[in-house]
């Protein structure tokens, strides 16, 4: 079942679970896919202006953000007339994760990208619109308006 | 709960096992295991890779076109429950895999007919041509078969040395 990257939990600084060997199809389709820490880049999906928040902190969880988890983050790069600014610290969720998550019915879901959705602090977005799939782990996370405002849940 | 198909290889995919990968369009791709995971990162075409099913039907390997392909269909109207028709789906389930099962293997045992016929007609020329290669006490037990058979003369150095 989940081989959850049988190495993860034993690193204590960074968790990467790359492909080191270097092979002919690395480059093209292999991410690196571990959880979401400090440094991590993300991608914004939703109509809030920011382009790219780098996470400076994972609000849950030892070794990092997972797939619905929250982080707080700076926007490195915004479109020019947003609701956000470069340089802004803001609060994000997850919302696609290309490390596995485990589901209750035993399947694991995997995403292509890192990508969140901007949040204030109350948890409210900031933005009007998402795009791209969601998972249905924002239900149980209570980011309903999030699920309300997607394309396509997964 | 459903059982899916590994969109690699086309298997079933049981509650538990493989992944599923959703891309930025939002298209679900599930594999069974990760060998199918690994062969669709690394971008191969499963119609081109020898082992998947897909491959196998495309090149007519195995059967395609068949009525006990039918009862697998993906319908996507979901049946109102009837007990009668739940009781005689779960009996027709096993006896059509069965057939299913079958008629794959006659398919394919079809297909290796000529092949089959070729080699018994290859194998039949070569014992008619090179009999001679086999060692005499072999040819000699084979007599009772009819076969031509080369007798080779016993005192061939001593023709030699005087010639």
């Amino acid at each position: 079942m989940g081989s959850h990257g049988n190495n993860l939990f034993g690193a204590v600084s960074s968790s990467v679970e790359a492909v080191t060997r270097p092979s002919h199809c690395d480059a093209i389709s292999q991410q690196i896919r571990t959880f979401i820490q400090m440094r991590t880049n993300l991608k914004v999906v939703d109509n809030s202006g920011a382009k790219r928040v780098m996470c400076i902190q994972a609000k849950s969880g030892k070794y990092g953000a997972k797939l619905g988890d929250t982080i707080v983050g700076s926007v490195k790069e915004a479109q020019p007339r947003g609701k956000v600014k470069k340089g802004d610290v803001v609060y994000g969720v997850v919302v696609r994760a290309a490390m596995k998550k485990g589901r209750s019915d035993g399947s694991e879901v995997q995403f292509d990208d890192n990508a969140i959705v901007l949040v204030n602090n109350k948890g409210e977005l900031i933005g009007t619109r998402v795009f791209g799939p969601v998972p249905h782990e924002l239900r149980k996370k209570k980011h309903l308006k999030i699920l309300a405002l997607a394309e396509h849940i997964v | 709960m459903r059982l899916e198909k590994c969109w690699f290889c086309s298997s079933t995919i049981y509650p538990g096992h493989g992944i599923q990968f959703v891309r930025n369009d939002a298209k679900i791709f599930r594999f069974c295991r990760s060998k199918c995971h690994k062969n669709f990162k690394m971008k191969r075409n499963p119609r081109k890779v020898k082992w998947t099913k897909a491959y196998r039907r495309l090149h007519g390997k195995d059967m395609t076109q068949d009525s006990t392909f039918e009862l697998e269909r993906k319908r996507n109207q979901p049946e109102r429950y009837d007990r009668n028709m739940a009781e005689q789906t779960l009996k027709a389930i096993p006896l059509i895999t069965k057939i299913r099962h079958h008629r794959l293997q006659k398919h394919i045992a079809d297909r290796h007919k000529p092949g089959k016929k070729k080699e018994l007609e290859r194998d039949n020329k070569e014992l008619e041509q090179d009999i001679n290669m086999l060692p005499k006490k072999v040819i000699s037990k084979a007599e009772p078969l009819k076969m031509k058979v080369q007798v080779v003369p016993p005192q061939t150095q001593e023709n030699l040395m005087e010639e």
